[in-house]
């Protein structure tokens, strides 16, 4: 009787730990799928940040020619047709061209009364003397200065001024230097315009945004549901926690979930650094200029892009963090959960092997150090309202000012997955400690 | 025979026991003053360091329209001032002068010879006719040409142009602002007051001096305060076979130990700080030249990276911030805690699962040395980082030469912090050493 309760139980035992595995295995793939949803939407939305960095780069904006051209058509053109002499200018103009006047005369008068040798010089000489009154040119001399200035100052040759500034400025455009900038910018406009179907570039601002709203949802949702089949595996070990047959399959599987948080973490991307200058407002001769929202830099890196970057860097000091951080997160990891899988199912002999054991027991929280370094980096460069901060103190209105901003600087979701893979790692070695048949110290 | 050795204190407190609790309390004062003074130095470092970096920003410098105008309509004006007529100037104006006059007068001629048909007309045509020889008239150009080339480039007339140009100059200059010097001047006026000073230079220098004596006194705080430190640890090799005296010598190395990881958590770890020193270029010969712009500074405690990962609307950087708070702050200082109580509680208490748990095994989830490492490589990777993008606005060409300079250095604060770390290490081997030997695992 005794023998035959034993096999109902292990019997009973085994349907119940295949019951698990289905149980679990299926929620691995939930999990599994889930991983990949928020790792294709993590991809997307760098996509679409990426195009959006794209068309409202400085490049386009503040450093573009075809901006600044407009601009300064509309400028040219207004200061030439308002070109005007403040009083004192016109009168200093005038005396000039009245001084002028004066001298060319004297020049006249004393031509015309240098002696003549020839009869005819003589003649024309008497002539001169008697019908042209040098005097009465000279007290002419005001008014002639005036007419001058009145033919100077009226609109008709100011617009055909304006008319010749516009088409010179027309020449400096056909150059080839503004041309082939001007052609890149619209190239990779027309590109992205082709790509989301728009015509401006309001629209394709306008659209991108909208697009942004359910990634981000959805993501958080994915984010969260891989959260709850995490939770519900530490779930089911405190329900089973008086099954010890079922510990070690429980175990193994729990293992398998925490390698997707980890490949998932180690993809998806984890920080965005974004610094725009919000805002670059002035009045240039008389018009108002004003660029928003003008994108400096943006990035969006997973841990692996960071490894890669620092590792290309040629300073040593960056190739060693770029080395840490590939084995605090890569290799630390790996070792870890490879290793709490040795020291669980392989022979007392390689379980109790030093570095086994430091790896299962003890290595877990310096995966951490990257969670910190992430932390610390998003504090100094993302969250950097400080100018506006101190201006704000001293009541100064910083509205108008060109501040570089990098408020849009934002942790992504591949950095909680991240986390969660690191608290979990550290609460499944915990939970080794209790099941495993070995010394744990 | 340690067993017997380990005698709990409560039970006899005598007159060594009464001594070495004095002589460290006289060390345990010395390191928290000098601690104290390091947190408030810190703090005033900050302060005036993010004072010198808001007057510098390169809003108000680079970024500022103003600053521009002012530049480019100085050098412009200084052009105009020193305009003078050259030989070479002359001698094309002459050309033009001439061409100008000569066309004058054939179309002068050709509209009198041409048939006239009022009697003034046919007089005024035969009078020239007779009188007046084109070829005579033409030779005469020249002299007329020189006479008003003359009259133009002299003192006077020169004179007078320039004046028309430079106010015309300065009413352009005037049509072209922004809103950076208003808020330049009223951070000024905030600073100089701030900090009693008259002008830039002053201002320049005081900062100058203040952060000096900061650096120094700060420093030697630091080294103050780590000798009272090792006091306390070279006490432990003299009285290594005074074992009635461990447990205080114990819980006062506790509380050394806590003044250095509150220190350590409350003065600025890492500073960054990135400068433009000039920027120089050369426009129509002249130089125009920005100094000192500052573009990036940042210097934060870690609980002000917590405190500012916190106070983020974000729930991912929260999450981050708390976890950060409860691993590399709050575990710590638990930690500290019940070993403190594990030595000096009764029986009872000091064998409390709990506090046994806490004080022994939490070493893995007590991120105070991951904190040490992590923020180790945050510095070389910004330091990094930051040295190849400045190093990317670094020019030393003709026109333009741009210096920059990377003043990013780790803190008091964070040595103190791994002051923190070790000592907390070499306790926890002589908290294993004193321990009672039944006790330990």
């Amino acid at each position: 009787m005794a023998e035959e309760r034993h096999t109902r139980t292990h019997s009973g035992s085994t349907a119940l730990k295949l019951l698990l595995i289905l149980f679990l295995g299926g929620l691995l793939c939930a999990e599994g799928y889930f991983g990949y949803r928020l790792h294709l939407l993590s991809d997307q939305q760098k996509q679409i940040k990426r195009d959006y960095a794209d068309i409202n780069d400085i490049e386009y904006g503040l450093f573009s020619v075809e901006n600044w051209r407009d601009n300064v058509t509309h400028i040219v053109d207004h200061q030439v047709r308002n070109f005007t002499m403040t009083p004192e200018q016109k009168k200093e103009l005038q005396l000039e061209i009245q001084e002028i006047i004066v001298a060319l005369a004297n020049k006249a008068e004393a031509m015309i009364n240098k002696p003549q040798t020839s009869a005819g010089g003589k003649i024309k000489q008497f002539a001169a003397q008697k019908f042209v009154n040098i005097d009465k040119i000279k007290a002419q001399a005001p008014d002639f200065a005036r007419t001058i200035m009145a033919k100077v100052d009226n609109p008709a040759n100011k617009n055909k001024l304006s008319n010749m500034a516009l088409t010179k400025f027309g020449d400096i455009q056909k150059s080839g230097y503004i041309d082939s900038t001007i052609r890149t910018s619209d190239s990779i406009s027309t590109a992205l315009f082709t790509k989301y179907k728009v015509s401006s570039h309001e629209e394709l601002n306008n659209k991108l945004m909208s697009f942004l709203g359910p990634i981000r949802t959805d993501t958080y949702n994915y984010c969260i549901a891989m959260l709850c089949c995490v939770v519900v595996v530490l779930l089911s070990w405190w329900v089973l926690r008086k099954r010890v047959d079922l510990h070690t399959v429980l175990f193994v599987l729990s293992l398998l979930f925490a390698f997707i948080l980890l490949a998932v973490g180690l993809t998806a991307s984890m920080i965005e650094v974004d610094a725009r200058i919000q805002s670059f407002d002035f009045v240039l001769l008389g018009e108002h200029v004003v660029f928003k929202n003008q994108v400096l830099f943006f990035q969006s890196k997973s841990i692996l892009d960071v490894v890669r970057v620092l590792i290309k860097q040629h300073a040593a000091d960056s190739i060693g963090v770029g080395i840490l951080i590939l084995v605090f997160s890569i290799l630390f990891p790996i070792m870890k959960l490879s290793s709490t899988g040795i020291h669980l199912l392989s022979k007392r002999r390689l379980a109790e092997n030093k570095v086994i054991k430091y790896f299962a027991f003890q290595s877990g929280k310096w995966s951490m150090a990257d969670v910190i370094v992430i932390a610390i980096l998003m504090t100094y460069i993302g969250l950097n309202g400080l100018l506006e901060g101190q201006l704000q103190t001293m009541n100064i209105p910083s509205a108008g000012l060109s501040i570089i901003t990098t408020n849009n600087t934002a942790l992504q979701p591949g950095y909680i997955i991240f986390i969660c893979f690191v608290l979990y790692g550290l609460i499944l070695s915990t939970i080794l400690k209790f099941i495993t048949p070995y010394d744990a110290h | 025979m340690i067993t017997e050795q380990h005698i709990p204190p409560t039970r006899k407190f005598g007159l060594p026991n009464i001594l070495l609790i004095l002589g460290l309390s006289v060390l345990l004062f010395g390191e928290a003053w000098y601690g104290y003074h390091l947190q408030a130095l810190s703090e005033q470092r900050e302060q005036i360091k993010r004072d010198y970096s808001t007057i510098n920003s390169i809003t108000f410098g680079l970024f500022s329209v103003d600053q521009w105008r002012d530049k480019i309509s100085d050098i412009i004006n200084g052009q105009v001032d020193d305009f003078s007529v050259t030989p070479e100037q002359k001698a094309a104006l002459q050309k033009q002068v001439e061409l100008q006059l000569n066309g004058l007068i054939n179309k002068e001629l050709a509209d009198i010879n041409k048939p006239q048909k009022s009697l003034v007309g046919k007089i005024k045509k035969l009078a020239v006719d007779k009188f007046v020889d084109e070829d005579q008239v033409h030779a005469q150009v020249p002299t007329f040409a020189k006479t008003i080339v003359d009259k133009v480039s002299s003192p006077r007339g020169t004179q007078r142009i320039k004046n028309i140009v430079s106010s015309k100059v300065n009413e352009l200059a005037a049509q072209t602002y922004d809103s950076t010097s208003s808020a330049a001047n009223a951070v000024a006026a905030y600073m100089y007051h701030k900090y009693n000073v008259a002008d830039s230079g002053q201002f320049r220098k005081e900062i100058h001096n203040r952060l000096v004596t900061i650096k120094a006194s700060s420093y030697n705080d630091l080294y103050l305060m780590l000798g009272c430190v090792l006091a306390a640890l070279l006490l432990w090799l003299l009285m290594r076979n005074m074992a009635h005296l461990h447990a205080t010598h114990f819980f006062m190395s506790l509380l050394f130990a806590l003044v250095l990881l509150v220190v350590g958590v409350t003065s600025s770890i890492i500073e960054v700080d990135a400068q433009l020193q000039s920027f120089d270029f050369t426009l129509v010969g002249q130089n125009v030249s920005f100094v000192d712009q500052d573009l990036f500074f940042q210097s934060k405690s870690i609980i002000e990276i917590i405190q500012k990962l916190v106070r983020e609307p974000k729930p991912d950087t929260i999450i981050v911030g708390v976890l950060m708070f409860l691993f590399v702050i709050i575990l710590p200082v638990v930690r500290i805690i019940a070993k403190g109580i594990h030595i000096m509680g009764n029986k009872a208490l000091a064998e409390n699962k709990a506090v046994l748990y806490l004080a022994f095994d939490s070493a893995k989830w007590d991120m105070a040395d991951v904190m040490v490492v992590g923020a180790l490589m945050t510095y070389i990777g910004l330091n990094g980082i930051l040295r190849s993008e400045l190093s990317e606005i670094e020019f030393h060409t003709n026109g333009l030469n741009t210096t920059t300079a990377n003043f990013t250095r780790l803190q008091p604060g964070y040595f103190i912090f791994v002051a923190y770390v070790v000592f907390a290490i070499i306790l926890a081997a002589i908290l294993n050493r004193i321990r009672p030997r039944d006790a330990r695992l």
